[in-house]
């Protein structure tokens, strides 16, 4: 499907229409989700033989179950007989899974084990035939995903140069992460926009989530914050960061010297682990994580939520979200961790409920002609995007505020609507980041300019 | 993963399902105070609502997922791990003061609900003044243009006597929602 008279990445003009239209949701279930990499599940969710969760690609149920020699399957939670869903429970541990509808019996590996009376009515039971659909795997550092499509790039390649960054969520601490809780719910709004604002749009924290900061901010006796909380909420009023877009629609940003933290406990930790994370990491990683989405929609704060949206019609979308903690952290930290993600980032959580009124207050006024015919504008530090820029690999912009990597996710989802075969993207993303280095090489050799607005 | 507990299955705890044994003036008394709270919560009067707790209150709401029948005890996340809420007085308080700061975008403007309380049932305990009880809600609500929907669960609330308006204060509350995965798009209210 062609949506670029939708989409002007290159000018950051986008048309509503592409949040609103059934027919363009249904081939993004093909073209966006059937063809892309999505979290899946995370070591510690299935760490027994046995163990299995559902979660899904798109709207496809999918079985994760980890295997008697340790190793992780996973395939479509659908009986091959009449397309009844398998296991009808979220998590738990099995043997086997049998189909509730007529018996057909499938082993943790998704290969059918038995069908009542199959001697008598098949010629045989080719496995091609009746196993359940397999999903081809990858586990980076713990965190599995997982794709039906035999042609995209492995997934660190998927990832590009966002691997550097991902790091700095998933790759922090000896021990690597561990999985505490999840919080599932259900938005009116469509998945684009909660894969758009973990990407780039930081800008809305200040009115967004105002009252949030305004009464978690700890007052002294003297009912001022301490000098602490002041320089935190000084990252809002005087915000400098990056924002960092992928070639495949990744993004993330962050404000120098990290999230702001109104939680004393978190902080002090956080600040640390300055010298493990730097050894680890090397210093310039320490606190380059803010927000981040790996296209399609796993997502992450570097608050420790880690969270997949799943689409559900194009007014629709449920949001899985895990609270993770760093497996090795004191118990009293990883309490402070997961009490702090509750009470902020849940459908409870005192930012997480502002959110879901913006978007559902946005899809609903899709519904109208006017609010679909003008387009959005996505335009923030448009032209300012630099390559391997202040030691960063990839395309960053010096500021946290900023649609670079909207641009950037909404050009990727172009591309992959379009329809092409993945070997033709591959081409034509290196072609246009050719051209773009190009460019930005002549514009900078008559007269250098030195970088600006992301340091402090 | 930390597995969920089986005696953390609040609906099947045998002191949950014992015959009521309070007098019916106590019985009486206590629906009364729970129907006074929800009076409060409708009426947006959030900071005496706040003043119904006491000092060692803990609000927690756990998680709840989808389970093999074997498995169905373990449905509930324990103690310490997910949960919609888990909240002390101090962070009821922050809770409170949000709704008050005109910019808690989810209330604001506000929504409309109504807290219907039902299926009250309520037990002594060791002490002479606290009592478990058990109530059911349906929180209905409507907001903006259009917005309407449902919150119903249980409570497992401990009240203790208290010299206020009302005559008791709350001392532990559970809420158990009834959906797992939440059709709701967010929980912006008290239950």
């Amino acid at each position: 499907m062609d949506v670029s008279k939708f989409i002007d990445a290159e000018k950051g003009l986008i048309k509503g229409e592409i949040f609103h239209s059934q027919e363009i949701y249904e081939e993004e279930l093909e073209q966006v989700f059937a063809r892309s990499w999505c979290f899946l599940a995370h070591d510690s969710m299935i760490p027994e033989p046995g163990d299995f969760m559902q979660n899904y690609i798109g709207e496809d149920p999918v079985l994760v179950v980890r295997q008697e020699d340790g190793s992780v399957k996973a395939f479509l939670n659908q009986c091959r007989h009449r397309g009844m869903r398998l296991c009808r429970a979220d998590l738990g541990n099995a043997k086997n899974f049998m189909c509730s509808f007529h018996g057909w019996n499938y082993g943790i590996d998704g290969e059918l084990i038995n069908a009542p009376h199959s001697d008598q009515i098949y010629e045989s039971l080719d496995p091609d035939v009746f196993r359940a659909t397999q999903v081809r795997l990858a586990n980076y550092k713990g965190f599995i995903f997982g794709t039906w499509d035999k042609t995209v790039a492995d997934f660190e390649e998927y990832l590009g140069d966002f691997a550097w960054y991902f790091d700095a969520y998933v790759d922090r601490f000896e021990g690597g992460m561990e999985v505490v809780g999840v919080h599932k719910w259900v938005l009116p709004a469509n998945w684009k926009f909660n894969a758009e604002q973990p990407s780039s749009d930081m800008y809305h924290g200040e009115v967004s989530h105002g009252s949030a900061f305004q009464v978690m901010v700890p007052l002294s006796a003297e009912g001022a914050p301490p000098p602490w909380a002041m320089e935190q909420l000084g990252k809002l009023s005087q915000p400098a960061g990056y924002q960092f877009t992928a070639p495949n629609g990744h993004g993330t940003g962050w404000f120098n010297g990290g999230m702001p933290l109104m939680d004393e406990t978190i902080l002090k930790w956080h600040q640390s682990t300055e010298t493990e994370v730097s050894a680890r990491l090397g210093a310039d990683r320490f606190a380059i994580a803010g927000h981040a989405n790996i296209f399609p929609t796993f997502m992450m704060l570097s608050n420790y939520t880690f969270r997949v949206t799943h689409p559900r019609g194009p007014d629709e979308m449920e949001i899985w979200a895990w609270s993770m903690a760093p497996k090795n952290a004191a118990a009293e930290v990883k309490e402070a961790i997961r009490l702090d993600l509750l009470r902020t980032f849940s459908p409870a959580g005192m930012f997480e409920q502002d959110d879901a009124v913006n978007w559902e207050e946005e899809q609903r006024i899709m519904r109208g002609h006017m609010a679909r015919k003008k387009p959005l504008v996505y335009q923030q530090m448009l032209g300012r995007a630099r390559y391997d820029a202040d030691g960063l690999p990839g395309k960053t912009v010096p500021h946290v505020y900023a649609e670079e990597a909207a641009r950037g996710m909404y050009q990727h989802y172009a591309d992959l609507m379009s329809g092409k075969p993945w070997p033709d993207l591959e081409k034509l993303k290196k072609a246009r980041e050719q051209r773009e280095r190009a460019e930005l090489a002549a514009a900078a050799s008559p007269a250098p300019k030195a970088a600006s607005g992301g340091s402090q | 993963m930390n597995k969920p507990d089986k005696v953390t299955h609040l609906f099947k705890r045998p002191e949950h399902l014992a015959p009521v044994n309070v007098t019916m003036e106590t019985a009486y008394e206590i629906e009364q105070f729970l129907y006074a709270e929800a009076e409060l919560l409708d009426a947006w009067e959030f900071n005496d609502w706040l003043a119904l707790m006491a000092a060692d209150v803990h609000y927690w709401a756990p998680v709840r997922e989808n389970r093999m029948a074997r498995e169905a005890e373990q449905e509930m996340y324990p103690p310490g791990t997910a949960a919609h809420f888990d909240e002390n007085l101090q962070m009821l308080g922050q809770r409170v003061a949000r709704l008050y700061t005109h910019m808690s975008w989810s209330e604001s403007p506000a929504s409309r609900t109504r807290h219907l309380i039902s299926n009250v049932r309520a037990h002594t305990t060791d002490k002479a003044d606290e009592f478990q009880v058990q109530s059911s809600f349906h929180v209905y609500r409507t907001s903006s243009e259009r917005h309407q929907d449902s919150v119903v669960g249980r409570r497992f609330d401990l009240l203790r006597r208290a010299d206020n308006a009302y005559g008791f204060q709350i001392a532990d509350r559970t809420v158990v929602f009834d959906m797992s995965m939440l059709l709701v798009k967010n929980l912006s209210s008290f239950y």
